[in-house]
């Protein structure tokens, strides 16, 4: 090679590794614009409770199913992070209530109820509110999980038993080195489990429920 | 100064900053004890270390709970453990923050319930052990800065701290269902971290210090020793 095309070599390699480095670079810059989704996951014991003698048909609803909630970046107002919880508050449920009722039947709707001559109950589940809290947002180290449920039990034909509010909180240390998307989801499932122990221990409590349990000889 | 004398001094305090430290970045460890009822344990016994988790401003780390189990569950008259995540999971839904007993009067309620006293029999639970606290930070100061550039890096400063950690364990016997004493624990030191072309850590062992001064305490009790 003549020293000329030696110095354009060198020149295009050169050159080569600039773009090279500036697109990495530029890559890794977008990236960290980009929104990120965490889809919580986590396995639930079930309850270590006496079940009551019903039969509870459960309906889960596509906003509950699909429940997905979004925290704002503050400063551009842009999505941040998509956090999808719905599969794996189907997958707390689906622990919690046959470890609570004696038989628990799937359904799709309120309408589907009335085939089954066998139910006692309707329950449908519902997420109201949902709050994250961000050690970066809120200066503390900590991560932050606070959920709001809707609880509606109803008689098979629809009509009313009860209507009461839950909520869940769950906290979970930050870490060194743990990324946001751990320390979501340990929160989260802290948030569940305390959903599922208030609502183990206290479904029984509810005023309403406690008078409809009683007049069905459950208690 | 020319090159080599900057190099050799340089040589120097490499060698000398970390054994000068060395001596000064120890752990003071204060052990409390107070003892209200004799204890002892049988073969086929156990006991579960929890870690207390109510409080908003802080919570009992499982790192630590788990440390303490371990210097429990080894050497001479170890004690066997059972492990706080398969205990939870087992008691589920009595031991979580909301609905864990605070008193050993909530204990009795706890007991009152059927299918809660059989698993805790089935482990074969003589003691509860309920460990609360954490470690602090504090006193920091000093700065580090790193460069790198074409012709290699390297990091420069100097950097300390101070930590304390404070835990106390509280034991409930679970045949009659008493506070049986308390363990208390105290321990600080300073951390010094110099960088001379790379960091020096030098960690003063703090936690790790409180995990072993409790943990060796604890299983003496347990013993009636």
């Amino acid at each position: 090679m003549t020293t000329m095309n030696k110095s354009v070599h060198y020149k295009l390699t050169w050159h080569t590794r600039v773009t090279r480095t500036v697109l990495v670079a530029v890559t890794a810059l977008l990236s960290a614009c980009a929104v990120s989704t965490i889809n919580i996951s986590g396995e639930f014991p079930a309850p270590l409770v006496q079940k009551l003698p019903l039969t509870v048909g459960v309906i889960y609803d596509d906003a509950f199913t699909n429940h997905s909630f979004i925290e704002i970046n503050d400063n551009t107002g842009d999505d941040q992070y998509i956090i999808n919880s719905g599969a794996t508050q189907i997958e707390l449920f689906n622990t919690m209530l046959p470890a609570v009722f004696e038989n628990v039947i799937h359904l799709d709707s309120l309408e589907s109820a009335r085939t089954y001559s066998n139910l006692d109950a309707v329950f449908l589940p519902a997420i109201e509110e949902f709050q994250v809290g961000l050690p970066r947002k809120t200066r503390l180290n900590v991560y932050e999980i606070w959920v709001k449920y809707n609880m509606r039990l109803a008689k098979s034909n629809g009509d009313y038993i009860a209507d009461w509010v839950m909520t869940a909180y769950g906290k979970s240390p930050e870490e060194t080195f743990q990324s946001v998307d751990d320390g979501v989801n340990d929160a989260a499932n802290v948030a569940l489990r305390d959903l599922a122990a208030s609502f183990t221990l206290g479904f029984s409590n509810i005023p309403e429920v406690n008078e409809w349990l009683r007049s069905e000889n459950a208690l | 100064m020319n090159t080599q004398q900057l190099l050799s001094l340089t040589k120097s305090l490499f060698f000398a900053t970390p054994a000068f430290l060395l001596l000064c970045s120890c752990t003071t460890t204060e052990i409390d004890e107070f003892r209200q009822s004799a204890t002892e344990i049988n073969q086929g016994e156990s006991i579960v270390i929890l870690g207390r988790r109510q409080n908003n401003n802080y919570e009992t780390e499982e790192d630590f709970v788990s440390c303490v189990g371990g210097v429990v569950a080894r050497g001479q008259n170890s004690i066997s453990v059972v492990e706080e995540r398969e205990f939870l999971d087992a008691m589920f839904p009595f031991f979580e923050p909301r609905t864990a007993p605070m008193r050993t009067g909530h204990l009795e309620q706890l007991m009152a319930i059927d299918v809660a006293a059989e698993r805790i029999k089935e482990f074969g639970i003589a003691y509860i052990v309920w460990v609360d606290g954490i470690t602090e930070r504090s006193d920091q100061s000093g700065s580090i800065s790193c460069t790198i550039g074409p012709g290699g890096g390297g990091c420069f400063g100097f950097g300390t701290w101070s930590d304390d950690s404070n835990f106390e364990a509280e034991i409930w016997d679970m045949n009659t269902l008493t506070t049986v004493g308390s363990i208390s624990t105290d321990s600080n030191g300073q951390s010094y971290m110099p960088a001379v072309v790379i960091p020096i850590p030098l960690i003063a062992r703090v936690e790790a210090n409180a995990c072993n001064g409790l943990g060796s305490q604890l299983k003496q009790f347990i013993n009636g020793t």
